[in-house]
């Protein structure tokens, strides 16, 4: 007793009727949709760079460049003693100036102006504590050694990272959820205008005795169909994304950026999180307008 | 116990029956009348008498706000609103504006009963054209309503609510809009689906035909039962 041919014929007949407003729908669903999806991606990310700096922290001790090998030896004996260190790597002056030269490769009169002499040589250290003070404390007791010009700790522009990154999801989210309820009241909508279109034949259904569910699946479905284009469109969005980010950070020279970015599956999660929003928010949108406007 | 039978044979049945519209107007009062399987029952009256009224609570398009009403045996007052379908179903209705989608065709229009009823499309032409047949409409199967006459509009609704075979067909003033030659066609149908069996309660004004007809005749006045009378007569 129960026809889906009628039900898909009908489906079909009010999306095509209503084509405007159903393709605004679905834009409104594809651009809140991306943005939500987008704040996870940044969310997660954010969140997978935390723990891969908390697990891999380092500190550099970077000595004067005229510093003495006597120096240089104190400083390497003090590493190998302190229990709170785990590993070390020495970069002499070449290594830095390798570096330094990759790093500044587009701007060649900085890379003309500096030798090998002028860079100064550094113990790269993986302390063996992982919290932010024990490292400090670590870090501050070279400080002082004969040599030692300065012990620098990414701490500060980690901390300063995630602040910003976490800010910037924080305001895409809230912007998302602001275009999401737009798109909700535009499905509603889209749903009560084709009810209205229909009036006459939905006054018939109910005169010749069609049963509830008949009359409300087409619409049910128009808003289903329009919430999962919606999601669906805007999951080639999050993968050029993250490509885009990922292409980005390429050009960062510390590597820090990098964490930040999520691989494929990662983002294939959250891509069909969203399609599965994008579908539920369709279904939920033309719950209410069908409850409300058809009087079934 | 007399009344139980009577219930069981009664295709309709009405007890102390009252509608009063927005709690002010009293547009039906106190009816009670049993309607057997198998009648065609003239309803009468002037307008604003209460006949479409009557026939919206048989119809459950409105609900009585006192008494009872059975169809089938079944008392549709405590009926809930989810039911409601499946009494229309057997409860057949054609109305004096006719109804019909302008956007579809004769054929399409009665198919649409069946389909929105869950009939599968195989189903649905089978039992489309032996109806339109019967209503004489065969030549005009992919005509839209705006291309057919006030008679011709009618039977395509007849066919319509027939086509389910309903044992129950309300029809208000079906010929309200008709001139009588037209009119009479419109009855020789309606007989023919009562001598199938189906019951029939047909509200109108038109005192020629009922008195033609020499059916049973009940009539209303400012919402008061005042004549039920077999092979009745009518003169408004
Ligand atoms: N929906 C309604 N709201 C208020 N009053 C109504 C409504 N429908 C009918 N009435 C009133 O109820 C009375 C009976 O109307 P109706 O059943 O249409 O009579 P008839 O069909 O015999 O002309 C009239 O006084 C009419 O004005
Ligand atoms: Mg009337």
């Amino acid at each position: 007793m129960f026809s889906f041919g009628f039900i898909f014929r009908e489906t079909r007949n009010n999306l095509r009727w209503n084509i405007t407003l159903v393709l605004a729908t679905v834009v409104a669903v594809w651009v809140s949709l991306t943005l939500f999806g987008a704040s996870l991606i940044i969310r997660e990310g954010v969140q997978q760079a935390t723990q891969r700096w908390q697990g891999g922290i380092e500190f550099i001790v970077f000595m004067n460049p005229d510093a003495t090998e006597d120096q240089l030896v104190a400083v390497e004996a003090g590493l190998s003693e302190n229990p709170e260190v785990e590993s070390w790597d020495f970069f002499d002056k070449n290594q830095s100036y390798n570096e330094f030269v990759t790093a500044f490769s587009n701007q060649p009169e900085l890379v003309d102006s500096v030798t090998p002499e002028d860079l100064p040589p550094s113990f790269r250290v993986r302390p063996t504590v992982t919290n932010s003070e024990a490292i400090e404390a670590v870090a501050n007791s070279f400080n002082a050694r004969p040599g030692v010009r300065l012990v620098s700790l990414p701490l500060d522009a980690i901390r300063v990272l995630q602040e910003n990154t976490r800010q910037i999801s924080v305001f895409v989210l809230v912007l998302s959820v602001v275009v999401l309820i737009a798109a909700l009241m535009l499905i509603a909508n889209t749903i009560r205008t084709a009810i209205f279109a229909r009036r006459q034949d939905i006054e018939v259904m109910k005169l010749v005795g069609a049963s509830n569910w008949y009359i409300r699946l087409p619409f049910m479905m128009e808003g289903v169909i329009q919430g999962l284009l919606g999601g669906l469109l805007a999951v080639p969005m999050l993968f050029l994304m993250n490509d885009l980010l990922a292409g980005f950070v390429e050009e960062d020279f510390l590597a820090l950026l990098r964490s930040l970015v999520l691989d494929g599956g990662a983002v294939g999660g959250i891509a069909m999180m969203v399609t599965g929003i994008g579908a539920a928010m369709g279904a939920m949108a033309s719950l209410f307008a069908t409850g409300r406007f058809l009087d079934v | 116990m007399a009344c139980l039978v009577r219930r069981l044979v009664s295709m309709i049945e009405l007890d102390g029956v009252t509608k009063i519209y927005k709690g002010e107007v009293l547009a039906l009062y106190n009816i009670s009348c049993a309607i057997a399987k198998g009648d065609f029952v003239f309803l009468v009256g002037p307008s604003g008498s209460g006949k479409s009224t009557l026939l919206k609570l048989l119809h459950r398009q409105e609900k009585a706000d006192h008494g009872s009403i059975w169809i089938a045996g079944r008392e549709i007052g405590s009926l809930p609103k989810a039911r409601v379908p499946r009494l229309r179903r057997i409860v057949g209705c054609i109305f004096q504006d006719y109804k019909l989608l302008p956007n579809k065709t004769v054929v399409e229009n009665v198919a649409f009963a069946l389909e929105v009823t869950g009939s599968p499309r195989s189903a649905v032409a089978e039992k489309v054209h032996p109806l339109l047949e019967l209503v004489g409409l065969s030549r005009k199967l992919h005509s839209y309503p705006n291309e057919l006459s006030g008679g011709e509009q009618q039977r395509v609704s007849i066919a319509r609510a027939f086509v389910n075979r309903p044992p129950i067909l309300l029809a208000d003033e079906p010929t309200g809009n008709l001139d009588p030659d037209t009119s009479l066609g419109i009855m020789r149908i309606l007989d023919e689906i009562n001598r199938r069996g189906t019951t029939i309660l047909m509200a109108t004004h038109d005192s020629g035909l009922v008195n033609h007809a020499r059916r049973r005749v009940i009539r209303l006045d400012k919402g008061r039962l005042v004549q039920d009378q077999a092979q009745g007569q009518y003169h408004a």
